[in-house]
């Protein structure tokens, strides 16, 4: 059987566990010529590659920047200027530095201290979504958390919440790769340059009156000389951005997974104690992130195919999530699944930094979600999904109590 | 007598490398890309609750061997 190519067919997009399943019966290590790059879909192999930082690079700005020509690279420069200093695409040693500065502030102790202050916020939005009797899913609860919290940990939580969105959401065609946007790349060039142009002057009035949150830290560091100014702006761009789209995109995607498994509404309301199990399997059900990207330094074999130093590979981690190998009955949504090792966060170096606050910030929705309403019904089933082959991103979900 | 038990659980570990960095003498990757404990007196006691501290799962556990305290996480 053949599987296509088109990674942004409209189906493939409305249910990519159904492509992905299909691909990793068929080839589960495929060349995607459409993409130009290999597709990795099995649980054992997807692992592999992302705990094997020396044979696989997440440099995307390097290998974009040899791809491209002088004339298609000059217009969008800032991207470049931002992007590369993002510990994401970040390889050793740079990567070890920058997350070496950050990773104390994340541990699940450090964001512990967080919980009553998300439990705070999240009361606060389900007063107001109670009173309505209605929520727009994304809109008024899934993004109002996460971006409250990243703001403080940062140290400015006055910023300009709509601007970062608006700004953010033109760099994510770039960043989640809207394939169907053929000047995503002009797009993502006004919204990281803005983004940058306002953490420039967000940085310079922290140094005048530096605390103990991460913007400090991150100067602390340049003060050393182990980074540059640059850097330190380049990483409150990610901070900002990667701080709230996806978090937001699991609490979207959870809430139509429990609705769509009343059951597991219900025994979640039933028994919160089953919370930290129940975010990990809606974390492997489906996560924000479908998949990733890497590129081989050296010639690599997995899963018997032989990887190219130089080609690339799409990592399938919503794939490996639901591998039959790795997960009995991985499409049905048990809420006590354990052990569950999922790749939702990734796994090896970039591991995401954030995944310990992702995950409180969602235990506190859903404990809270759950225990304060019923299964709440869907408006309008002609829901959609932004069309990217990295994000799994809910358009907008109606929902009535 | 090692006076630290460390485990890693490796239904917990993703191999994010946080503890081999923070403590080599301690920890290394085995063939599979996660944590296994090669020498539970190789670093200060601080040192290794530090490295145990900063995974990102909490995969790691370390126990005072003669009192059975749990120093990490506890």
């Amino acid at each position: 059987m053949t599987v296509s190519d088109n990674l942004m067919a409209p189906d493939v997009i409305h249910d990519p566990h159904s492509y992905y399943h299909a691909l990793r019966d068929a080839d589960p290590v495929h060349w995607n010529d459409r993409w130009g790059g290999w597709v990795v879909t099995r649980y054992e192999d997807v692992i592999k590659v992302l705990r094997n930082a020396e044979a696989f690079s997440a440099d995307r700005m390097g290998f974009l920047e040899r791809e491209l020509t002088d004339e298609e690279r000059e217009p969008i420069t800032p991207i470049f200027e931002v992007l590369s200093s993002w510990m994401v695409f970040a390889d050793p040693p740079l990567h070890t530095d920058l997350r070496g500065l950050v990773n104390r502030q994340f541990t699940p102790k450090a964001i512990d201290g967080y919980r009553p202050q998300v439990r705070a916020i999240v009361d606060d939005v389900l007063d107001g979504i109670e009173a309505k009797g209605e929520m727009e899913v994304v809109r008024d609860l899934a993004y109002q958390i996460p971006m409250t919290v990243i703001l403080d940990l940062m140290g400015v939580p006055d910023l300009n919440r709509i601007k970062i969105k608006q700004w953010s959401e033109e760099l994510g065609l770039f960043f989640f790769i809207r394939a169907d946007e053929p000047r995503r790349r002009h797009f993502a060039t006004r919204g990281v340059s803005a983004l940058a142009g306002y953490m420039e002057r967000v940085v310079e009035e922290k140094a005048k009156n530096p605390d103990d949150k991460l913007i400090s830290l991150f100067l602390g560091a340049e003060a050393a000389g182990k980074i540059t100014r640059q850097d330190v702006v380049a990483n409150c761009v990610l901070l900002a951005f990667g701080g709230h789209e996806t978090t937001m995109n699991l609490i979207a995607n959870g809430t139509l997974a429990l609705i769509r498994n009343p059951d597991q509404w219900l025994r979640l309301k039933k028994d919160p104690s089953m919370i930290r199990t129940a975010i990990e399997e809606l974390l492997r059900y489906d996560g924000s992130v479908k998949t990733t990207v890497r590129w081989a330094r050296q010639d690599v074999e997995v899963g018997g195919e032989t990887i190219k130093a130089g080609q690339r590979v799409l990592i399938g981690l919503s794939a490996a999530n639901r591998d039959p190998s790795q997960y009995a009955d991985p499409d049905s949504l048990d809420l006590t699944r354990d052990p569950n090792l999922h790749v939702a966060f990734g796994q090896g170096i970039h591991v995401c930094v954030g995944a310990p606050l992702a995950r409180m910030e969602a235990q506190e929705a859903f404990a809270a979600l759950t225990e304060r309403f019923d299964v709440p019904e869907i408006v309008s089933e002609d829901y959609e999904y932004w069309p990217t082959i990295i994000g799994r991103s809910l358009q907008s979900l109606r929902v009535r109590f | 007598m090692a006076e630290l038990e460390i485990v890693a659980d490796h239904n917990r570990c993703v191999g994010s490398t946080m503890c081999v960095q923070l403590a080599p003498t301690v920890f290394a990757l085995d063939d599979a890309g996660q944590s296994t404990v090669t020498d539970p007196g190789g670093a200060a006691r601080d040192e290794i609750i530090d490295a145990a501290s900063q995974c990102p799962m909490e995969a790691i556990t370390v126990v005072d061997a003669r009192s059975g305290e749990e120093l990490f996480p506890g």
